[in-house]
């Protein structure tokens, strides 16, 4: 037995469009089964709207939920977490469908689809995302408004023009509360696979990491500076500081492994104007962040490392945004403590014999460190080196050998690693640096837009007095990489942007094409540091600009305090509305007076008409009780105001 | 205007014995410009008591029996050659009187039911491409058996809602019916003198919409009509044009009792008869249109509460 309203029939058709709006930007994520789902799903649905089938019996359908539920948990091995969360809700919408039969049922899968369009910023919070959800919101109100039409009622472009026009009513409200509501953290925190799917750089190095990279051309940051843009060739964004090799492969230093003197920072002298610049960054689920050296941030939750990198404490899980000042010509580290010595000229002593004795040949000829280094780079520079995304493979442990020697052709990290294994070899403190370097500069906003095959490895050296100071060994083989970009370096290779095959990137020939592109660049920029970037403590800075000095939680207290004053009110009054009648004044006197005869046990009776009771009370109450009097003025205000008047 | 109208009513119940209630509903009915629909079992008085309204009332009357095989010109009229004259003559049809007794009007065809149509809607009628007012005042008492008789054509909604009110006599009580039984001839039925002249009766029609409406009691019909429309045992709710009968009815009602201002009372006394034969019951509800106005009474309350 069906209760309640039947679902209209045109709204269906609504319902179905809106849950395959909210899933398409899913679709890169769930499994293909989920897609099969729904759209087997929507054929029943259709063929029991055309009533050529039954709707699924109940037992069907709680198989289908629990089929379904084991499937996600067999997809994902698991249920916790962010995205089987998100596959079951999608198939559970999707079974929502098959019985839609009330208009109730019709609300559920409305709900549902909010709640997923939602989702969908977990993943990405960028403009065409935002617009995206905003269509699919407007699709949802649609979907709203003809669950409310009349049953049978035809097809009308009324329904997504109202729609609009609501939500046109509802942007001041938005407005307002993207400013004023508190930006409260979240309650609890769901685990997401961290990594999964971003590209960018890992926290070791390995022949072969960065050059992955060459292939993407998905943006890793934007840079936007308040004075001119340094040239392309002092672009260097440091990122990582790789001192230990271990392992045939290069990594950080972790926190822990560094003895108590070595872990505060100790900050270099600076003098001069910084360079000023704003750096916005897509999530990566890594701790550290970008800055072209030495780069201090006053951005809270910025926390500045013994080398002279920049880092959070958390894995970046959605977009960040922090303010850098940039001495470049600061000297870092001027004297070096014998325990960070032997830490950066470490190297196993044992691989590598070619490389060795010919580092020991060179060292007696260069016993100056600048020269030696100057020497090493010349080697690079004057022998057939390649630079190319594509290198031979080639077998560890003694790869310095086999690259300086043999091969000779390789990407950044190949040069980096072999240039710091050398230095160190010579005994002279060395680590390679990774980050970024270079970018697309964009002029109409001042901003440096850098891509994932920016990414670079170049090395720092320490010399004396001077400090750590920046070598490039790539720069010395193929000078076009620091100056022109990957791009030129590569002179046409194929791997360049091959995981990228339909970017936009690929079209900046067309002038008018990249014209759009940068003007496009300039408006994520501005959303991104605007609206994304608009985090509690800019609210807060936003709000004292205003209101004067605030305090967080009297704000907070404030704003939802206010919200409660005008809130409760409000549904009290719409209850009233809705379930008690409207008494009109003269009722309400007529109801006083009944309630003073109750009393002397005159109550009247339901549907007794008020003349009835008065005869009653005429005849019980003597002549002279005044609540005669009182009645027969009620009766009389109730249905005859012209005596009254 | 109040000792008219009583002696209208004593006029009626002096052939119509112990129906007085109903013969105040009835009048009410025609005082209020509507149109009456008797339904009740054959014997019961229905042609009586039209017979008696038209009387007090002084009205021009005529009576058709109708039949399955009536025809509308048998109401309306027809045009007949005048070889005289050498023209066409029209014939006016029982129609134009004031008063017409549709004696058993379900035993005719739907085609013919609907020939009365207009003429109770509009005041005129239609006949061979010309419209031909009806007499004023126009008043159609319509009589039938309740439907599950044989050989009966169903009055459809549309019809039937333009009756504004429709009456069932029922048995007389014990007293009356012994008075009934004494009478020496039924066919000898007095002849009842004209209680209400035309100007009187155009009086009474202008008094009555002067009859006040308070917001307490609009509140009260509205409560009641939105009852009709949302309650589940109603399949069709009172259409806007029941609201207006049921008011019109109450205020005639008032001022037949005397007052210049209508109370619930008035409402409830017009209820029945205004209102039950314009609701449908839903499917999976037992009781008929007289179930629905008892629960009607039920259900909702003349002060909200």
């Amino acid at each position: 037995m069906i209760t309640g309203d039947q679902l209209p029939r045109r709204a269906l058709t609504w319902l179905i469009a809106c849950q395959f709006a909210v899933i398409v930007p899913h679709l890169v994520r769930v499994p293909l089964w989920v897609v099969a789902v729904y759209l087997g799903a929507s054929l029943w649905r259709l063929q029991m709207h055309r009533q050529r089938a039954e709707m699924p019996s109940r037992w069907l359908r709680l198989a289908l939920g629990i089929t379904a539920s084991i499937a996600v948990l067999a997809s994902y091995r698991t249920l916790i977490g962010l995205e089987p969360m998100i596959a079951l809700l999608l198939v559970a919408s999707a079974l929502k469908l098959l019985e839609a039969i009330r208009d109730r049922d019709g609300y559920v899968i409305v709900c549902l689809g909010f709640f997923i369009s939602v989702t969908h910023f977990v993943f990405s919070q960028s403009l065409p995302m935002t617009l995206y959800a905003l269509a699919c919101t407007l699709l949802l109100v649609t979907a709203m408004i003809a669950l409310n039409q009349r049953p049978g009622a035809t097809f009308t472009r009324h329904e997504p023009l109202l729609a609009l026009k609501m939500l046109g009513l509802a942007v001041p409200m938005m407005v307002v509360l993207f400013f004023l509501f508190p930006r409260i953290g979240p309650l609890w925190s769901v685990p997401s696979k961290s990594g999964a799917g971003i590209t960018g750089m890992s926290d070791f190095l390995k022949p072969g990491a960065v050059s992955k990279l060459g292939r993407s051309a998905e943006v890793a940051f934007r840079a936007g500076f308040d004075g001119p843009i340094p040239a392309m060739p002092a672009l260097y964004w440091r990122g990582l500081v790789l001192s230990q090799f271990e392992d045939e492969a290069w990594r950080t230093l972790g926190w822990r492994e560094l003895p108590a003197s070595e872990r505060t920072l100790v900050r270099p002298e600076t003098t001069g104007d910084p360079l000023r610049y704003r750096i916005v960054m897509d999530p990566t689920q890594q701790r550290w962040l970008y800055g072209l050296a030495y780069a201090e941030s006053e951005t809270a939750g910025v926390l500045e490392a013994w080398d002279f990198r920049l880092g959070v404490l958390n894995p970046l899980e959605s977009q960040f945004g922090y303010d850098v000042r940039s001495w470049t010509g600061a000297t870092m580290q001027p004297q070096l403590s014998a325990w960070r010595r032997d830490v950066e000229t470490s190297f196993p002593e044992n691989i590598n014999p070619r490389s060795a004795t010919w580092v020991t040949a060179l060292r007696s000829r260069h016993p100056d460190d600048k020269s030696l280094v100057a020497a090493l780079l010349d080697h690079f520079r004057e022998q057939p080196f390649f630079y190319t995304l594509e290198p031979p493979p080639i077998t560890q442990p003694d790869f310095v050998d086999r690259f300086v020697f043999d091969t000779r052709r390789g990407f950044c990290e190949h040069y980096a690693y072999s240039f710091v294994a050398l230095a160190r070899m010579a005994g002279i403190p060395a680590r390679i640096v990774a980050g970024y370097q270079g970018g697309e500069i964009n002029p109409l906003n001042n901003t440096v837009v850098v891509r994932q095959f920016d990414a670079h490895a170049w090395a720092e050296v320490w010399y004396a007095g001077d400090g750590w100071v920046r070598v490039d060994p790539t720069a010395a083989v193929s000078p076009d990489r620091v100056e022109l970009g990957l791009e030129a370096a590569l002179a046409g290779e194929a791997g360049f942007l091959a995981d990228s095959p339909i970017s936009v990137y690929r079209l900046r020939g067309i002038s008018a094409i990249n014209w759009l592109r940068l003007r496009y660049d300039v408006l994520a920029f501005r959303w991104q540091s605007f609206v994304v970037g608009f985090d509690s403590t800019r609210q807060i800075d936003l709000l004292q600009d205003w209101f004067g000095e605030i305090k967080v939680s009297w704000f907070v207290a404030v704003m939802l305090g206010s919200w409660a004053i005008v809130l409760i009110p409000l549904t009290f009054w719409l209850n009233r509305q809705r379930v008690a009648p409207l008494f009109l004044p003269e009722e309400k006197r007529f109801v006083a007076v009944t309630n003073r005869l109750q009393t002397l046990g005159l109550s009247r009776a339901f549907g007794e008409s008020p003349l009835a009771l008065l005869e009653r009370v005429r005849a019980q109450l003597p002549g002279d009780h005044p609540l005669r009097g009182d009645l027969e003025a009620a009766v009389g205000d109730l249905y005859n105001r012209r005596k009254a008047d | 205007m109040q000792q008219l109208i009583d002696r209208a009513v004593a006029g009626i119940g002096s052939v119509l014995l112990g129906k007085e209630y109903e013969a105040r509903q009835a009048l009410c009915c025609l005082l209020s410009s509507g149109h009456l629909l008797l339904e009740d079992l054959p014997g019961m008085g229905k042609t009586t008591l039209a017979h008696a309204l038209a009387g007090v009332l002084g009205l021009s009357y005529a009576r058709v029996q109708f039949t399955s095989d009536l025809l509308p010109s048998d109401i309306l009229g027809v045009s007949i050659f005048n070889r005289a004259e050498e023209a066409f003559e029209f014939q006016p049809g029982p129609v134009f009187n004031q008063l017409l007794l549709a004696d058993e009007i379900n035993r005719a065809t739907p085609r013919t039911q609907s020939a009365l149509l207009e003429a109770m809607a509009e005041g005129q009628v239609s006949i061979d491409g010309m419209t031909r007012p009806l007499p004023q005042p126009f008043f159609v008492i319509a009589t039938q058996n309740p439907i599950h008789q044989s050989g009966t054509y169903a009055l459809p909604e549309s019809q039937l809602d333009r009756f504004l009110m429709r009456l069932s006599l029922g048995y007389p009580n014990h007293e009356a019916e012994r008075k009934l039984l004494l009478r020496d001839n039924q066919a000898s039925r007095p002849a009842l003198d004209a209680c209400i002249s035309a100007d009187q009766l155009a009086d009474i029609r202008r008094a009555a919409s002067g009859v006040e409406l308070s917001d307490s009691l609009l509140a009260y019909i509205q409560r009641l009509t939105a009852f009709t429309r949302d309650a589940p045992e109603f399949a069709v709710g009172l259409s806007p044009r029941g609201g207006l009968a049921l008011v019109a009815a109450a205020r005639t009602w008032a001022l037949m009792l005397g007052r210049d201002y209508v109370v619930p009372d008035d409402v409830q006394a017009v209820l029945g008869p205004v209102v039950a034969h314009r609701v449908v019951p839903s499917a999976d509800y037992a009781g008929d249109g007289d179930a629905l106005v008892a629960l009607l009474r039920r259900q909702v309350d003349v002060i909200p509460g």
